[in-house]
């Protein structure tokens, strides 16, 4: 027999070639993807075409044409050209947007008075910030009691007079949270130690056991929150009437309540309806499917016009409240078949090992169920709050002045009677950068936290 | 405690020296349970003891899986009694939480947490089923995963771990709520042959430090090397058990040589 252990054929791979120079770069995309054939090449050069004169009749329109600058429609409409014609309805006659610029974006709020918007939309910002906070610790604490309790310092801030007693309780608890969450962001940055930490440490307790460690954070919370409560019950802010909101900021008011309160209902009702009990199963089965099974107008109609009727005169209800109900308890509806499929997708051993752990329903729900099935659903979630966002624009039909109403309204104004379009591309624009950046924040959501499942 | 069973092939070599008392940890009496109309388990009593061993085997629908399935609540038995620690298994939710903190439960699926690495996989039930500081659950949490000989992953993601190696952090998953039961459903079937041995080495690691293990397997070589007891199962019910040796060299019953005629064919 041969030898095989000492072979003679020795094997040596060829070297690598460079590919066909048609095939790699710029040019071999182009081939690839736009002159791939006869029909392609064709196909290229008439979309080529088409993209260009709808850009440049745009851009005719709404830059070259543009009127930026007069006092009444008929002068947009009359203002002359370089090359001796009228505009017309050649060009777009931005001054009059510019003109109700503020109403679209305030309504009828005074202006003396749009601070109070603004800053608490500064308010809104900062106390989100933390989120993208590295060092910040809590972070779910500092969303929940965000989401919990800015809503009644924001309607405090907006509404103004004289404030019932639970609005003044309420917006001070969110205050002293407020002012909290970011003594928390400077201790954290400046000592790298939480807040709590650093009020045990101050307090001599370090030493002392978990409970009593407690009893200084609600000591300190409580001296925070009889602060904030003497601080807000100084002020004095004239009233502003919820008929007098109006434009983007109720739009953003309306749907930001909404969206907030959409997820927690949503994951509630979802759970309910796959709970054991026969009670609490039927009765979230009925929500949904009722509150589903019926166009969102229909309820707003309801709720400003039946349910009224149905409450005592004294309750007085709000308009705009009973809109917010209305809108909050749809969304609820859709979020919670969204939470409902994203459950289901979550495999049986996921429960039986949680359960086989010792971890009881909640504590599953929390840790094992819920981050996995809501990772599964940022997709679903974020286009049921874009159909939200822009369903709030139906309010318009039972006469709230949202952004849409106010844009209308502007047409009507007797200095730029006739103004429609132009007003409705600038809405058109806001809508699509909200939605647009919610959207893309949603995908740059998905590729984050999906990193944690690595290969699967 | 010595894990140093590496080198040793699980299915063959000495056999692990009993570590058997006389306590009862587990005891089954007349358990019945039905899926609607399939009678799954029949009259079944079990007795088991502390740091006893016991191999449950049989064709597959004999109702082995949920016999074990059983003993930690997973699935309801309908007739019966189960008790376990002196606790008795029934609708109380006081006394399931009970009996699930002191038994573990290793899966055919493994069912780590995907969404977790592998340290949270570990401490997430100590720090809060037991209550255990964050800092200590890890400790002890990497002190298991020493033992099953991975501590290196334990930044890891489950998804990035192969199949014996996510079995293995199950196994010390369990571990870190020590439990003083183990129950293992079908640890290996889901495992290229090459990764079955290294998660068999583990469990007879388990098996020299005195652990109660129930252990639903086709491994007959484990059987062998680490049970006190062999139970076969077949429609439901007990055919018969024995000690290893008994249990392969002398079966009694016909469906028992039957079954071992068919699986020590190969």
């Amino acid at each position: 027999m041969a030898d095989t252990t000492q072979s003679d054929v020795v094997f040596r791979p060829k070297p690598s070639l460079p590919p066909p120079p048609n095939t790699v770069g710029v040019v071999g995309w182009l081939r690839k993807n736009l002159f791939g054939g006869p029909v392609d090449t064709i196909l290229t050069i008439v979309g080529a075409w088409l993209i260009f004169t709808l850009f440049y009749s745009l851009y005719e329109y709404g830059i070259a044409n543009a009127v930026w600058t007069a006092n009444s429609y008929r002068e947009c409409l009359d203002t002359v050209l370089p090359n001796g014609e009228k505009v017309g309805h050649n060009g777009a006659c931005w001054a009059g947007v510019g003109v109700w610029m503020n109403q679209y974006i305030y309504g009828r709020y005074p202006d003396e008075e749009q601070w109070r918007i603004q800053l608490a939309l500064a308010l809104l910002v900062l106390w989100l910030l933390p989120f993208w906070l590295p060092k910040v610790e809590a972070k779910i604490q500092t969303g929940l009691s965000c989401v919990l309790t800015f809503p009644f310092l924001a309607a405090h801030l907006f509404l103004g007079g004289e404030a019932s007693i639970f609005l003044m309780i309420t917006s001070s608890i969110a205050l002293a949270l407020f002012i909290a969450v970011w003594l928390n962001v400077i201790t954290s940055y400046a000592m790298n130690k939480s807040i709590g930490k650093v009020l045990v440490g101050v307090s001599g307790m370090a030493d002392k056991d978990d409970r009593l460690h407690k009893y200084v954070l609600m000591a300190g919370f409580a001296l925070l929150l009889v602060m904030s409560l003497i601080y807000v019950s100084s002020w004095d802010l004239p009233e502003v009437t919820t008929q007098a909101w109006g434009g983007l900021f109720l739009t953003l008011t309306i749907s930001g309540i909404a969206i907030a309160s959409a997820l927690p209902s949503g994951v509630v009702l979802a759970l309910g309806r796959r709970s054991k009990m026969p009670v609490i199963r039927v009765f979230c089965t009925v929500w949904i499917e009722m509150f589903r099974s019926v166009p969102l107008i229909t309820i707003l109609f309801m709720a400003v016009t039946m349910m009224p009727l149905f409450l005592p005169v004294a309750l007085n209800p709000d308009k705009l409240v009973m809109v917010i109900v209305a809108v909050c308890i749809f969304a609820s509806a859709y979020m919670a078949e969204i939470v409902r499929g994203g459950l289901q997708a979550i495999s049986k051993g996921q429960y039986e090992a949680a359960q086989a752990l010792g971890l009881n329903y909640w504590k599953m729900m929390t840790f094992i169920v819920m981050p996995q099935a809501l990772k599964l659903m940022i997709p679903n979630i974020v286009g049921n709050f874009i159909g939200l966002l822009k369903d709030t624009t139906l309010v318009s039909i039972i006469g709230l002045y949202d952004i849409l109403l106010m844009v209308k309204a502007s047409g009507q104004d007797p200095n730029w009677l006739g103004l429609h379009s132009e007003p409705l591309l600038f809405a058109a624009g806001v809508f699509f950068i909200i939605c647009f950046a919610m959207s893309k924040y949603s995908q740059h959501l998905e590729r984050t936290i999906a990193g944690g499942y690595g290969r699967r | 405690m010595s894990m140093d069973t590496s080198t040793v092939d699980p299915t063959s070599g000495e056999y692990v020296a009993s570590t058997m008392s006389d306590e009862v940890v587990i005891e089954l009496v007349q358990v019945n349970k039905w899926y609607g109309e399939f009678h799954v388990l029949k009259d079944i009593a079990l007795s088991v003891n502390k740091g006893e061993r016991i191999v449950i085997c049989g064709p597959s629908g004999s109702g082995k899986s949920t016999l074990i399935r059983c003993i930690n609540r997973l699935e309801e038995h309908q007739a019966g009694d189960i008790l376990v620690n002196g606790t008795a298994l029934d609708t109380n939710v006081k006394n399931i939480d009970a009996i699930r903190r002191d038994v573990g439960m290793v899966f055919q699926s493994f069912n780590l947490f995907p969404h977790l690495t592998i340290l949270e996989n570990c401490t997430l039930a100590p720090i809060w089923v037991k209550g255990m500081p964050k800092a200590e659950a890890e400790k002890v949490a990497m002190q298991y995963l020493e033992r099953v000989k991975i501590p290196e992953q334990a930044a890891k993601y489950p998804g990035q771990l192969s199949g014996g190696q996510q079995q293995r952090v199950a196994i010390a998953r369990s571990l870190c709520m020590s439990p003083n039961i183990m129950l293992f459903d079908e640890p290996t079937s889901a495992l290229d042959p090459e990764m079955i041995s290294e998660v068999l080495d583990v469990m007879v690691g388990l098996a020299e430090t005195g652990m109660t293990m129930l252990v639903v397997t086709h491994e007959m070589g484990f059987a062998k090397k680490v049970a006190d007891r062999v139970i076969f199962m077949d429609q439901g019910e007990v055919v018969e058990q024995n000690t290893p040796d008994e249990f392969f060299n002398n079966p009694k019953s016909d469906r028992t040589k039957l079954f071992l005629s068919q699986i020590l064919a190969h």
